[in-house]
């Protein structure tokens, strides 16, 4: 019932300011901040967050007109948001040199204890999020843009494949292609990682 | 040693547990007021041009292609010898048993 007066209360706001009522837009830019922001903020490093969404947003205002009202705003302007983070690691990848370091061997020393069977729940709970935060951040630098879109809405955040093919605009087929290799890289890359230090140990 | 299943559920639980921890991060409240900026400055919006606008436009940008195709086939039809082309096929049609096929090619 909420979500249904939301939504005419949303489609009313665009109508407003399709009709040319550009203050009405700083409704939605209120109402639906926190929520681009969550997104955002979980695929883009933090320097980029605020410029990205000011594009987000401009680019919601500039496509108004477009909006339909086949789903709801939120899920049109989540759409927005995930294809910009995209655009933004396509342009971001082809601007950037390869990386070619290996993680430090803290780092993989850290990976080893966390996926070994010593490894008690505690450790899970109480070790520092910033090394994984950091192992994350490593390995999904050595993925492509797309790759790396498909392996953070599927496999970190749980989307369903056509939840993913929606917001990315892409098909079913090809989100579901792309989960399962990035999936694999991400996996291979980590443990290549671990196996290299234990190679490193018996030498 | 962890079977290859149960280590990719383990580090797959690490790393989701990474990843949501981005959420936390603290973003500044400036940026608003820039978007409201931004917006401003665009102004108003164009509403969607419908069927007719849009066929209208359509026109208006086939419209300099279709001229040039216009004065193209005009020249081309100017510069072609229509009249010995008329003049072969009358002579085929009235005298066809005086021509035969070598003297048509012209051999």
């Amino acid at each position: 019932m909420d979500n249904d007066s939301s939504t005419s209360g949303d489609a009313e706001i665009v109508g407003q300011v399709v009709a040319g009522d550009v203050h009405a837009f700083e409704h939605l830019l209120r109402k639906y901040q926190n929520h681009v922001l969550i997104l955002l903020k979980k695929h883009l490093p933090y320097d980029q967050i605020e410029e990205t969404a000011q594009d987000v947003f401009i680019r919601a205002y500039q496509s108004l007109p477009t909006f339909r009202g086949e789903s709801s705003f939120k899920q049109w302007l989540s759409t927005i948001a995930v294809r910009t983070c995209y655009d933004f690691w396509r342009k971001h990848y082809k601007s950037r040199e390869l990386p070619m370091s290996s993680l430090t061997e803290k780092h993989q020393v850290w990976l080893e204890e966390a996926i070994s069977a010593q490894a008690s729940q505690s450790f899970h709970e109480q070790s520092l999020q910033k090394e994984a935060r950091e192992i994350l951040d490593w390995a999904l630098d050595r993925l492509s843009a797309a790759d790396r879109m498909v392996l953070e809405l599927v496999y970190l955040e749980g989307y369903s494949l056509r939840e993913t093919a929606d917001l990315l605009g892409w098909s079913i087929a090809n989100v579901k292609v792309r989960s399962f290799r990035s999936r694999k890289k991400l996996h291979k890359l980590l443990t290549h990682e671990i196996s290299g230090l234990d190679r490193g140990s018996t030498t | 040693m962890n079977s290859p299943k149960t280590e990719h559920e383990v580090l797959q639980t690490i790393l989701r547990k990474a990843y949501r921890e981005k959420e936390n991060v603290e973003v500044g409240d400036q940026w608003q007021q820039e978007v409201m900026r931004r917006v401003r400055n665009l102004g108003a919006l164009q509403p969607t041009p419908g069927f007719p606008e849009m066929l209208e436009q359509l026109v208006w940008r086939l419209a300099p292609v279709t001229c040039l195709l216009i004065f193209g086939l005009t020249v081309l039809f100017a510069v072609s010898d229509f009249t010995s082309g008329y003049e072969v096929f009358q002579l085929f049609m009235n005298g066809t048993e005086e021509l035969t096929f070598a003297q048509f090619v012209g051999l």
